[in-house]
Order: structure tokens, then C-alpha cells, then sequence
């Protein structure tokens, strides 16, 4: 009984938290999380090197530059995207479409119509989206999902059969470079110092991640919260219908049912893996740009040693998961006091 | 002795008692040891300005916070602090002023959320669940049904529930956090009557938080004031009279300094029998250097009036005109007309809580400080220049405006327009000190009038604090119920004020008192 009533009257016991992680200690942590992607990078590169003869030449690097320049093109402009807190889950099927009309232009008019039809219609494309997300306020998660099914289908109704036999010089657009660098991979360059430059250097990329922090706040204080959203779905559609013109010029041909699939997923990994909350609000491109790059890399580094796409998708897989948890760690450091 | 009989004991003769608790935030002592009795059983009113603790102190109760020092016992049991759980296990029960119900579910749903009564199967059992509903809402002697969605009961009906809820636990002690804030004159009246009938019949220990003093001296046996964290005094109901309680609110020295000695310019804003959704119509003109203050209850319609000042709500009728510009009639609009917003609710509204205190300060204005492309250099002089003006502490542009305690990261949004940045000439304020300690409180109070003072310039702004209409407006409306009416400024007394807000015919309170 004496038992009983002392368990009862006891107070509950409750350790104050007093195990704080030093000052300089929570910075540490805090810094090697935000350095594990470049380290990450840094390394897979020397494994690579040393692994292989061939990775580490200027004529592969480029190589990787140009084979991926329409997920560069297209993953910069979505991480902005994504910054404001707006997804694009339809950028393969708009690169698809895009890629399919501008085939077709090719076909019938040559180089520059194929090239302005392709731009035009995903410029349209990311149009809709916008008006329907940004303008209307509809799920961005439903509406781009839907529109990637809508597209894929459209390109496919358009031209049932791969198109193919394009005048010689959109091979000249596709596979021709100056001064060693591609087109396509000046193009992502351009791309990605022109997102560089509006996050960084101009008064909308504040703009642009107010809105992903707070959308209500940023209404309040007189940022035109849906002209912005509308503007950055116009501006994904726009990249992604550049991409799929340089895609089809690249490939020399327009297989409309297998051009981008699965684009969205590797767009959309690269952009997490940089570092964009899926809630946005935060982000940087240039860490984006190397979220790319990591991709890029693995998948080139694997196939010269030999190794299948199933083990760059295991790595991808882990990788990504890997960056999630660093930032629970992150936001768990930073909140304990 | 049976264990049954010693709980039974300590919970009729124990309440609550707190001793020495202290609370830091920084170098911002919130509670600087708090020292409080309640017995079992007793209704004990807890008064308090913004910023004296009030919160911080029931945080600790709920286990919302935890106290750096102190103690705090419950049913006789010590605690060196409480997480959520244990709160709830010591039989703590708290209702807060915004209802944490669910619209789309029933009554009794919402009355066991999270503690659903389940069927062998491990399916909801929404008879059982409706049927105990039924019988803990009759006995507090309302009419509810069971079954009706929440979203379709009145504001009173809905803090029924929200007690009915908490009862549903069993607590020992009950909390009410500005329970009537919501409330019309009749609700008032039943919903203190409830709470008198559940201390005394019930043994219920209730803490209850409100600064309207008339419902202080209707439900209490005793009366706690804080102030600056400390304990101001105590005392019992029988020896207090309302002249007590206002002293002690509001005492003469520390919060007034009318600015109603500055002389009002030449009229700015024209009010046209403006009316939006439930509130107006309002006809009336202000002069520049004016600070307005619209003092209401919440739901009375002083957000709505701000709201569709700023062009944020559409107005249905009537218009606003500026002597300067056009009419306002979007955001857009009227922020080209120099009419800026500090929204109430900072978190949700108007704090960029990840952004960096600079940013926070100039978002509206970086394309005013850029040529073309943005400069680091000017961006961070007008920032330090307007982190001067508010003095902001810690005065660091780089962190994130979420580490800045309540004072502080308020004075970054009232900032952000009442600095030298940007162009704006009419602000608009809704709640502007919530949750702010009361020096940062002085400090915007300051900054409000040395932004009125320059020339083409005005302040509107809304509170359901009587002490800060009386510290900052030299122009009173009050709204009650949408419908706004300006005050004589001889009128403007605590008293009136809150009698007025009530709904009761504010001059035959006045004379009477």
C-alpha cells in the first residue's frame, strides 16, 4: 500500500532537455548538410575519373552538357517554378507536343516556321496551365497531371508514326556547335544565366519566393501574386517547348510516343535534388543546375563503366531520399534551441 | 487509505497553485515568477494587457510551452513543467479564443475527435458517440442536436461545443481563453452562467481570461491581475469594485499619451456610405495627421471595414476617395494610392516568417530601389535606415523574421510601411500590437505617431483593446456588429467603450457610472 501511494504522490519526473548542442556544433551540422550535394557531386566526378579514361575529357563533359541540355532548359525554369510553390507535373508531354508540331513544321515548311510553331505551342500550353492554376486557382497538382495525359494524347493523334526526314539543317540546329559547345547546350547556358540573373539580380525573384513563403502576405503587400504565377507557368511552357524543338532536332526525328516520357520525373528529381522544397519558398538555381548535373553524371559515369540504367536509377532513388532526411535533420537542428 | 478516496481528497481541496514561475524568451523576461492559489471549484478571472503574460503563462498550463523555473501543481500533484500530454493526463483542459472545430463534421464527431468511441470492429460508433454527446450537452442545459454540422450552429452554439468538448475529458481544470470575444449580449449571459454552474456544482477549477471587466465581476470569486509578468494583485470578488479593475488595467501613467494634441490637416480620405459585406455603411472624412481607431469585438466587422479600405474585400456599396488619387477599389489600385495594410494575424498575413528581416522590410519596395537590376548597397542602407527608425532588435538584416520574438518582428511589418521607404500615405492597421510585449508596444505606438505627424498622412486602425484606443486615437468609432458609429471624445473612457462594443446602449452605462 505504502508502494502504491508513494508511486501516486510522485512527482512525474521531467528531465529539462538539457542536452544543447553547442553553438558551433549546430553551425557544423548546419554546413555539412548544406555541402553534402556539392561534396556528393565532387565525389561521384573523382570516382568517375579515376574509374574511367574517357569521363573526365572536354568532348565528354560537352557530350553530358548536350544530352542533357533539354532537362537543364527545362529543370532551371521549373525550380523557379517551384520556388513560388506551383508544380508542372505536364513538361514531358508539353516538350512531346511541342517536339511533334514543330516536326510536322519541319516536314512541311522547314527550319525556322518548325522552330517558332514548336515555341508557340508550348508557350500555349504552359498558358493553360497557368490560367487554370494561377489565374483560377485550381489544383496545380490536378491540372498539369491532367494536361499531361491531354498532351500526350494530341501529340499522338497528330503523328501516330515517328516523324522523320527533316530538311538538313534542322541537323545543323540539333547536332552543330560553335566554338565545341552545342546549341543546345548554349541554349541550357543561356537558360540557366538568365534564371541566375532573375533570382539574383532583379526585384521579381523576391518576388518570386515571397510567394512561395506566403501568398497571402505577399497579396497584402501589393505583389500581383496571380499575374506572377501565370507568367511562370507561360515561362516552364515556354522552356519546355524550346526543349522538345532541340530535342527533335537532336534526335532528327519525332517519335511521339516515346519523346519525353518520363521527363517530368527527371525534371522535377533534379529540382528536389537541388534543393526546393516541394512547398517552395526557398531555393537556389545554381544548386538546382548542379541537382542536374549529379543526374547527369551518374547516368554517363554508369554507362562508361559498363553498368545498366537500373543502377543510375538506384543511385538517383537513394540520392534523393538521402537529401530528404538531411533536411529533416536540418530543420530539426535548427528548430532545437 | 484507499487510493480512490485520497484522489477524491486532494481534488476537492487542491485546485491549481503556482509558484515562482518565470518564463524567458532571450533577454525578454515574459513571466518573472508568478505566485497564484485557486482552489477547487472556484472561478478565477485572469486580467491582463497585451504583452503582461497573459499568454505565455496559460502556454505553460497547456503544455504549449515550458517554464524555465517554478512549479506548478495540479490536483496536488507537482510539475516541474508539462508537455501537451501530461497536461492533458493532469486534467488540464484549455479552450482558446479561435475555435479549434472541424465545420464539415457533426457536433458529436467533433466532441470525440481523436478519441472516437469504436464498434467491435474498429468502426466509428456514431450512435454511442451521439448518444454520450446527447447526454453531456444536456447537462449543460443547452439544446444542441448530436447530429447537426458544427458549421451551422451559431458563434455561441459553436463555444458550447468547444466546451462541451473539453468536458467530454473530464478535466479538473477548465481554462477559457477570451471565451465571449465572439459572442452577443445574450450568449454572453448563458455562457457565464454555464461556467458559475459547472464551478460550483461540478467542482471545477476554471481559469478564465477576458478583458471585459463587467463579465469579470459577473463570473468571478477572484480576480488575478499581471502585469510586466508579475503578479499585480489578487483578490477576491466581494472586495473589488469595477473602479479596481479599470485603475488596474489601465493605469493612468504608463499607457496613455493621447496624440489628440496634434492638429488635424486638410481632409484626405472621403468615406461615402462605404458598406461592404455586414459592415457599414460609413460616411465620414479624414484629415491628414488623424490616427482613427474603430474599437470592436471580434466579428464586429472592423477587419471587414480595413479589409475594404485597402481594396483587399469588395465593397458593396458606397465608395472611398482620396484627395490625391482615384478611388481604391483593388489591392493593386489603392497600393498605387499610397493605402497600405497591416493585416492582424502576423503569421498568416503579413510575416514572411523564412525571408530575412531585410527582405521582410523591402519586399514592397525593392523595384523603387533598383535601377533595372537590384543594389546590394542601397537595399541594405534603406533597411538599416528603416531598422533604426523601428529599432529593431537584434538589429540583423540576415536573419530569418521568424526569430524575431512578437515586439520585434511586428515592428518589421509596420515598418515595411511606415518608414521612409516607399509612399505610403494612408495605414490602415488591424490589431497592430497583438501579442507584442509592451515596450515594443510603446515603440510602435511612437513610430504610429511620427509617421501621422508628416504632412499628407493618416492612421486607421482597428483594436479590440480599449487601453490602446485610449493610448493611440485621437478619432474613436466603435462597431457593433457591423454598423460603426463615432464616439465625442469627451465619451472615450474605458468603460464606455467596452459597454458600447457590447451592444448595450453605451450613454446609459456611461451616465451611471
Amino acid at each position: 500500500m505504502t508502494t502504491l501511494e508513494s508511486t501516486t504522490m510522485s512527482p512525474p519526473s521531467n528531465s529539462p532537455r538539457t542536452r544543447q548542442p553547442g553553438v558551433a556544433g549546430k553551425k557544423l551540422v548546419l554546413q555539412g548538410i548544406n555541402w553534402f550535394m556539392p561534396a556528393a557531386t565532387l565525389g561521384l566526378m573523382v570516382y568517375f575519373s579515376l574509374a574511367t579514361k574517357s569521363f573526365l575529357t572536354g568532348g565528354n563533359l560537352l557530350a553530358v552538357l548536350t544530352q542533357n541540355g533539354p532537362t537543364f532548359i527545362v529543370a532551371v525554369v521549373a525550380a523557379v517554378l517551384l520556388m513560388a510553390g506551383f508544380v508542372d507535373l505536364s513538361v514531358g508531354s508539353t516538350l512531346a507536343l511541342a517536339g511533334v508540331c514543330s516536326g510536322l513544321t519541319f516536314l512541311s515548311s522547314g527550319l525556322i516556321p518548325g522552330l517558332l510553331v514548336g515555341i508557340a505551342v508550348g508557350t500555349a500550353i504552359g498558358a493553360i496551365n497557368g490560367l487554370l492554376i494561377g489565374w483560377l486557382e485550381l489544383s496545380p497538382l490536378v491540372v498539369t497531371l491532367g494536361m499531361l495525359a491531354a498532351t500526350r494524347g494530341v501529340a499522338q493523334y497528330l503523328a501516330p508514326d515517328s516523324l522523320y526526314g527533316f530538311p538538313s539543317d534542322v541537323n545543323i540546329l540539333g547536332n552543330g556547335s560553335i566554338f565545341g559547345v552545342s546549341y543546345l547546350g548554349l541554349a541550357a547556358l543561356l537558360v540557366i544565366g538568365a534564371a541566375l540573373l532573375t533570382m539574383n539580380r532583379l526585384p521579381v525573384g523576391r518576388k518570386i519566393i515571397a510567394i512561395g513563403v506566403n501568398a497571402r502576405a505577399s497579396y497584402l503587400v501589393g505583389i500581383p501574386v496571380k499575374r506572377l504565377s501565370v507568367l511562370l507557368y507561360v515561362v516552364v511552357g515556354l522552356a519546355a517547348g524550346i526543349a522538345g524543338v532541340l530535342q527533335v532536332a537532336r534526335l532528327d526525328s519525332a517519335p511521339s510516343g516515346t519523346l519525353g516520357v518520363g521527363f517530368e520525373v527527371t525534371v522535377l528529381t533534379a529540382v528536389l535534388l537541388g534543393g526546393v522544397p516541394f512547398n517552395g519558398g526557398r531555393g537556389s538555381v545554381l544548386r538546382v543546375v548542379l541537382g542536374v548535373w549529379l543526374i547527369a553524371i551518374l547516368k554517363n559515369g554508369l554507362t562508361l563503366l559498363n553498368l545498366g540504367p537500373e543502377i543510375a536509377g538506384i543511385v538517383t532513388g537513394s540520392v534523393l531520399v538521402l537529401a530528404a532526411g538531411l533536411e529533416a535533420i536540418r530543420f530539426w537542428v535548427q528548430r532545437s534551441k | 487509505m484507499p487510493r480512490d478516496v485520497l484522489d477524491q481528497e486532494k481534488s476537492v481541496t487542491f485546485g491549481l497553485m503556482l509558484s515562482g514561475i518565470r518564463k524567458s524568451y532571450g533577454a525578454n523576461h515574459v513571466l518573472r515568477g508568478i505566485d497564484m492559489n485557486i482552489p477547487a471549484g472556484t472561478v478565477h478571472a485572469l486580467l491582463g494587457a497585451n504583452g503582461a503574460g497573459k499568454s505565455t503563462l496559460l502556454g505553460c498550463l497547456s503544455g504549449a510551452t515550458s517554464p524555465d523555473d517554478g512549479e506548478i501543481v495540479i490536483g496536488g500533484r507537482p510539475y516541474r513543467g508539462l508537455t501537451p500530454t501530461q497536461a492533458f493526463e493532469a486534467g488540464c483542459a484549455i479552450i482558446y479564443q479561435h475555435f479549434q472545430l472541424i465545420a464539415s463534421l457533426s457536433v458529436a464527431d467533433n466532441i470525440f475527435l481523436g478519441q472516437e468511441r469504436r464498434t467491435v470492429l474498429g468502426a466509428i460508433d456514431t450512435r454511442r458517440q451521439e448518444r454520450e454527446a446527447q447526454s453531456i450537452l444536456e447537462s449543460l442545459d443547452v439544446e444542441i442536436s448530436p447530429k447537426s454540422l458544427v458549421g451551422s450552429l451559431s458563434v455561441g452554439e459553436q463555444q458550447i461545443v468547444e466546451i462541451a468538448r473539453a468536458l467530454r475529458r473530464k478535466p479538473d481544470l477548465l481554462i477559457l481563453d477570451e471565451p465571449t470575444a465572439a459572442l452577443g449580449p445574450h450568449e454572453v449571459t448563458a455562457l457565464i452562467r454555464l461556467v458559475r454552474r459547472l464551478a460550483t456544482t461540478q467542482g471545477l477549477t476554471v481559469i478564465y481570461v477576458t478583458h471585459l471587466l463587467n463579465e469579470v465581476l459577473q463570473v468571478a470569486d477572484a480576480v488575478t491581475v499581471l502585469r510586466d509578468g508579475r503578479v499585480h494583485w489578487t483578490r477576491d470578488r466581494l472586495d473589488l469594485e469595477m473602479k479596481d479593475l479599470v485603475d488596474s488595467i489601465s493605469p493612468g501613467s504608463s499607457l496613455t499619451g493621447r496624440a489628440s494634441d496634434c492638429e488635424p490637416g486638410a481632409p484626405m480620405l472621403q468615406l461615402e456610405a462605404l458598406q461592404c459585406s455586414f459592415t457599414g455603411p460609413l460616411t465620414t472624412t479624414v484629415h491628414a495627421n488623424e490616427i482613427v481607431g474603430l474599437f470592436g469585438l471580434l466579428g464586429s466587422g472592423r477587419t471587414n471595414l480595413l479589409e475594404s479600405l485597402a481594396g483587399v474585400r469588395r465593397s458593396v456599396g458606397g465608395g472611398v476617395s482620396l484627395s490625391r488619387t482615384s478611388p481604391a477599389s483593388t489591392r493593386s489600385k489603392s497600393l498605387r494610392a499610397g493605402i497600405s495594410l497591416v493585416a492582424s494575424d502576423r503569421k498568416e498575413q503579413s510575416l514572411f516568417g523564412s525571408m530575412t528581416a531585410e527582405e521582410n522590410v523591402l519586399l514592397p519596395h525593392y523595384h523603387q530601389l533598383s535601377r533595372g537590376f537590384r543594389s546590394r548597397g542601397r537595399e541594405r542602407a534603406a533597411f538599416l535606415e528603416t531598422a533604426g527608425r523601428i529599432r529593431l532588435s537584434p538589429m540583423s538584416p540576415g536573419n530569418p523574421a521568424d526569430s524575431f520574438l512578437g515586439g520585434n518582428a511586428q515592428k518589421l511589418v509596420v515598418g515595411r510601411w511606415a518608414g521612409e521607404l516607399g509612399d505610403t500615405s494612408v495605414l490602415l492597421l488591424d490589431e497592430p500590437t497583438q501579442g507584442v510585449d509592451i515596450g515594443s508596444r510603446h515603440e510602435i505606438y511612437d513610430l504610429l505617431r511620427e509617421f501621422v505627424s508628416g504632412p499628407e498622412r493618416c492612421v486607421i486602425f482597428a483594436s479590440s483593446e480599449p487601453e490602446e484606443i485610449l493610448a493611440l486615437a485621437t478619432r474613436v468609432f466603435v462597431l457593433v456588429d457591423g454598423v460603426p458609429r463615432e464616439i465625442a471624445p469627451e465619451d472615450i473612457t474605458e468603460n464606455y467603450l467596452l459597454s458600447a462594443a457590447q451592444g448595450s446602449s453605451g450613454e446609459a452605462e456611461g451616465t451611471s457610472k
